[in-house]
């Protein structure tokens, strides 16, 4: 998109096919510094939980939760709307649409939403199959206010059926651990997603696929004339985007005990998503998470300084629009353009 | 049957209001590729604009609208200013614009709910709860002066593009920018003057609004949600397609409201825009997207 580095590799790979060259040896080096760095934050991250004397332990353990769930969504936002610069603002629907499924499947059938995350991940892809069908008939700013109206079907629709308990929601039967250990399940889950999606970022990141939902962004015409069925391509992209947010949905809402329509499909829940791809650097793997992290982080500040939320809406929008005006390639791709990008971060 | 009539008439009446607050964004969509996401957050500020006018002075919300078209045309002019021309050359544009509104109507959202609080707001002059009566159909007051006020507003949008110099910029803008660059347009004076308009018209439609609707800070995503949805449906950019779908719809969706459930009427108009990328996805009255 605005990103040259990307811009570059795709011009190379369509147009020119001449082979970028880097010296072997130094990005030998960099591979082994930032293979290094992500083990030991992954062990520290992972051990966390047996620290018992932490002092406000289900605090940290539930910001860590939150953390997680935000790279998970904003990993997944990012394999749309980072790669091929078709931005969704519902993408929250999925979310919430996991949500409601693992809860339903619950209440009525006794099934633990820890198994049943997977089913709705799926009927969140479905979803998002049969949505990406519709919306990419159109694009540009059509396509961006096709998933906000898609967002207020969706809204509109859990508010008035009687299935989903309307706009109270619904309450869940409360996990059968033990008060003590209650967030620690939680916690693993939450990482076990956030992993599952910035790997699955990874693997797009480094994949013909990835590249091709590249070429869509940078040139849709140039892409179709390379050969690439960008229909196709978009659609799969849409889908792939829904799949994990429908299982985080499954087990966030699993961890708070109900569902409420003005949890998931609040237009805010998806704006969250987009800013933190943004703000990391999106068509990045390491962006999303970098931002998910920052702005949960910021969050919690400015909630514990100010306590209001309303200030919490001017943060989020003066963020974006500030974000945007200077930086609009993010944090990891301002740092690649001046060739400054730490090895750690440099994941693409 | 009457009562089917009736609600033509009510419908009708809602839909000259949403025509009026479509027709700003419409306008920005044309002559810029600027989709304002927080047009209906500034429609609110008018509102808030026009009630505390109102609670201080007792200025009638009908001429506090006159107050605050200049005051809006101001605002908007420097606001695009202030803000567009940094990211004017960046490629896809129109993306760019909507996450920068995005961000705007998260700001003018977050700082009116801090200074003027969630609760529901509403100016009542007196003429709210009158009705005029025609045999056995109604018309209320209030509904039938904000259509006027919006018949007012785009009857003189309509005259400046059609018969001033400026108007003329304008719509050469709108079909093409660049070849109306080359023939002498200053396209950044038409664009700072249309986002100037865009705003006035915002701010004139939050001066009905006051008195036409409860409002609060919040209440901004349903109403953008409903515009957007009408002005792609009309074909972004076509403020013919903007009024004829803003009226159509309303009706349609006072007969949901009617005889489904009001909760289902937004659903008209988002359901309508899925129909209508089914079928024709460049809106009703738009041209073939160009790539």
């Amino acid at each position: 998109m605005t990103d040259k580095p990307l811009d570059a590799v795709t011009e190379t790979a369509l147009v020119s096919a001449e082979p970028i060259v880097v010296d072997p040896e130094v990005e030998r080096r960099r591979r082994r510094v930032r293979i290094t760095v992500a083990l030991v934050i992954l062990v520290l991250v992972a051990l966390l939980p047996f620290y018992r004397s932490l002092g406000a332990y289900n605090y940290v353990l539930q910001i860590g939760v939150s953390i997680f769930a935000w790279i998970a969504l904003a990993s997944s936002w990012n394999i749309l709307g980072g790669y091929t610069g078709y931005i969704s603002l519902g993408h929250n629907v999925f979310y919430g649409v996991g949500a409601y499924v693992s809860a339903l499947l619950l209440i009525h059938l006794g099934i633990s939403p820890f198994l049943s995350a997977a089913l709705a991940g799926l009927v969140a892809l479905a979803l998002g199959l049969l949505a990406g069908l519709v919306t990419f008939r159109t694009q540009g700013p059509s396509f961006i206010i096709s998933t906000i109206a898609l967002l207020f079907i969706v809204l509109v629709w859990f508010d008035a059926w009687s299935l989903t308990g309307g706009s109270n929601g619904l309450s869940l039967p409360l996990p059968p651990f033990s008060r003590e250990w209650l967030r620690v399940p939680f916690y693993y889950a939450m990482l076990l997603a956030a992993l599952a999606a910035v790997f699955l970022g990874h693997r797009v990141q480094h994949s013909k696929f990835g590249l091709a939902l590249r070429a869509i962004g940078a040139d849709q015409v140039k892409a179709e004339v390379a050969g690439i069925n960008t229909r196709l391509f978009k659609v799969l992209a849409f889908a792939l985007s829904a799949f994990i947010p429908g299982v985080v949905g499954a087990i966030f809402a699993y961890s708070i005990s109900y569902v409420r329509p003005t949890i998931f499909f609040l237009i805010a829940v998806g704006a969250r998503m987009v800013l933190m791809t943004i703000i990391g650097g999106r068509g990045t793997v390491a962006g999303p998470v970098i931002g998910a992290t920052l702005i949960i982080l910021l969050n919690e500040a400015s909630l514990t300084y100010f306590g209001a939320t309303e200030l919490n809406l001017v943060i989020t929008g003066a963020l974006l629009v500030i974000v945007l005006l200077f930086f609009p390639a993010g944090i990891v791709g301002s740092l690649r353009e001046r060739g400054k990008l730490p090895a750690f971060l440099d994941w693409d | 049957m009457t009562q089917a009539i009736q609600v033509v008439i009510l419908g009708t009446l809602l839909g000259g209001v949403y025509a009026l607050m479509a027709s700003g964004l419409t306008i920005l969509f044309g002559v810029m590729r600027v989709v304002n996401i927080s047009h209906a957050a500034f429609i609110i500020l008018g509102a808030f604009f026009t009630f505390f006018l109102w609670e201080s002075t007792g200025l009638d919300p009908l001429l506090g609208m006159l107050v605050a078209l200049p005051v809006f045309f101001i605002f908007g002019a420097v606001l695009y200013r202030a803000l567009f021309p940094r990211v004017e050359g960046s490629p896809r544009f129109s993306e760019m614009t909507v996450l920068l509104t995005f961000g705007l109507a998260f700001m003018t959202e977050g700082l009116m709910t801090y200074f003027f609080t969630g609760i529901f707001r509403q100016t009542a002059p007196s003429y709210r709860v009158e009705a005029f009566e025609f045999g056995s159909f109604y018309v209320p007051t209030a509904q039938f002066y904000a259509l006027l006020a919006s018949v007012v507003l785009l009857v003189c949008l309509w005259a400046f593009l059609t018969y001033t110099h400026t108007g003329y910029g304008v719509r050469a803008t709108m079909q093409n920018r660049m070849a109306a660059q080359i023939v002498g347009v200053d396209v950044r004076r038409v664009s700072t003057i249309s986002f100037g308009i865009g705003m006035a018209l915002a701010g004139a439609a939050g001066a009905l609004v006051s008195f036409l609707f409860p409002f609060f800070p919040a209440r901004h995503w349903q109403w953008i949600a409903i515009l957007l949805s009408l002005i792609v449906l009309g074909g972004l950019g076509s403020l013919k397609g903007a009024v004829i779908g803003a009226i159509g719809l309303a009706v349609i969706s006072a007969f949901v409201s009617r005889y489904i459930g009001p909760v289902w009427s937004p659903m008209v108009f988002y359901g309508a825009l899925f129909i209508i990328l089914l079928v024709r996805p460049q809106g009703l009255f738009g041209h073939q997207a160009r790539v």
